[in-house]
């Protein structure tokens, strides 16, 4: 009994904290959406306005075009990071000239801040001033020119994500690969296994644990990503080709200080990530019945 | 006196029985509760979104209440 008082008394801090940062905001959010609540309107009351936030939502032409947006550029640039982060892992294993360099200078994107990371790659992108647009026409022809092509856009929204979050997926791939015990391998390759039967039946499954706490903490991160893309395309332009349901989100909270819907847009969000997240989580762990 | 009445009764065992499972996964009681709130708000979004029109919102709140129910119980 005073064993687990103690316990609990050790935990209550950690615990205070979590309910303050965590669940209190995530109830205000709950409540304030089903609020029609302008702080900006001349009453500045919050009226009860029970589903119908949610009701605007389902038509919401903007906000299924951002949420399929965010759908389509999470899907491309974490696939794309996860087969890349594991190459270059597999790669970093062994030892070749310049290891050590390389593994620093692939590591630099990590360090930078998202807004900054928009900024570099809006200065490579930008047409008729970056490097980026400039080579691929002189060497190509190609006219690359993202604040008119829709897809060319979405291309270098994605290409900046993989950029940006690939040494992530690398190094926490490389702490994987190198805590994987080496006798499975080794009785595999006495057997005679190839080196795809090894990789597909040893290694594959030993770094299933480390797949998945990757692919977690990725698709979080891309179903909310604002700020890298917000800076790059100018809050998500072509049109609305690039708009993120964050920066959807922020045009409807901020300029149009429309916070009850805004919070009903975040709710629903964060109800897409958690479904896809134990979707795939049930998927890849779960027994089935028989 | 009392043990003696205790040895005399017959012994009661809780057979577990093996009901049919909705479910194609093993749960626990929090994955059902979960999966019955995810299902809630499913239900009442493409409710609205398809169904609303032309029937209340109230009747995918029952439809979700019964489903809930019958996934805690038997899921």
């Amino acid at each position: 009994m005073r064993k687990t008082r103690t316990g609990w008394l050790l935990l209550a801090p950690s615990m205070i904290i979590l309910f303050v940062v965590g669940i209190v905001p995530f109830i205000y959010v709950l409540y304030v959406g089903f609020f029609d609540w302008n702080l900006f309107s001349a009453s500045r009351e919050m009226n009860f306005t029970g589903v119908d936030n949610y009701r605007q939502l389902v038509f919401d032409p903007l906000f299924l075009d951002a949420l399929w947006v965010t759908i389509r550029f999470t899907f491309f640039a974490v696939v794309s990071q996860l087969i890349i982060g594991f190459f270059l892992a597999q790669m970093l294993l062994r030892d070749f000239p310049g290891k050590s360099f390389f593994r620093t200078i692939h590591t630099i994107p990590l360090m930078i801040a998202p807004i900054a990371i928009g900024a570099i790659w809006r200065l490579l992108t930008i047409p008729g001033f970056g490097p980026v647009p400039f080579l691929l026409d002189r060497w190509f022809d190609f006219d690359f020119n993202i604040g008119t092509n829709a897809s060319q856009a979405f291309l270098a929204i994605v290409i900046m994500d993989i950029w940006h979050w690939t040494p992530f997926v690398t190094l926490t791939m490389l702490a994987g690969l190198s805590a994987l015990p080496v006798e499975p391998r080794e009785a595999a390759l006495v057997d005679g296994a190839n080196g795809w039967q090894v990789f597909r039946y040893i290694t594959l499954p030993q770094m299933q644990p480390v797949v998945l706490t990757v692919l977690f903490i990725r698709i979080m991160d891309g179903l909310r990503t604002v700020d890298e893309i917000n800076m790059l395309t100018n809050g998500g332009g072509p049109g609305t080709s690039t708009r993120t349901v964050g920066i959807h989100i922020f045009r409807v909270v901020f300029p149009q200080t429309d916070y009850g819907y805004g919070s009903a847009m975040s709710l629903l969000t964060l109800y897409l990530t958690i479904v896809a997240c134990w979707f795939l989580f049930v998927s890849l762990t779960q027994v089935r019945r028989r | 006196m009392a043990d003696q009445e205790q040895i005399h009764h017959p012994v009661e065992h809780q057979v577990e029985v093996d009901r049919p499972h909705l479910l194609p996964i093993y749960t626990n009681a929090f994955d059902r509760v979960f999966i019955s709130i995810v299902l809630l708000v499913a239900i009442h979004l493409l409710w609205m979104r398809f169904l609303e029109a032309y029937l209340p919102l109230e009747i995918a709140t029952i439809i979700s209440l019964v489903v809930g129910y019958i996934i805690i119980r038997r899921g």
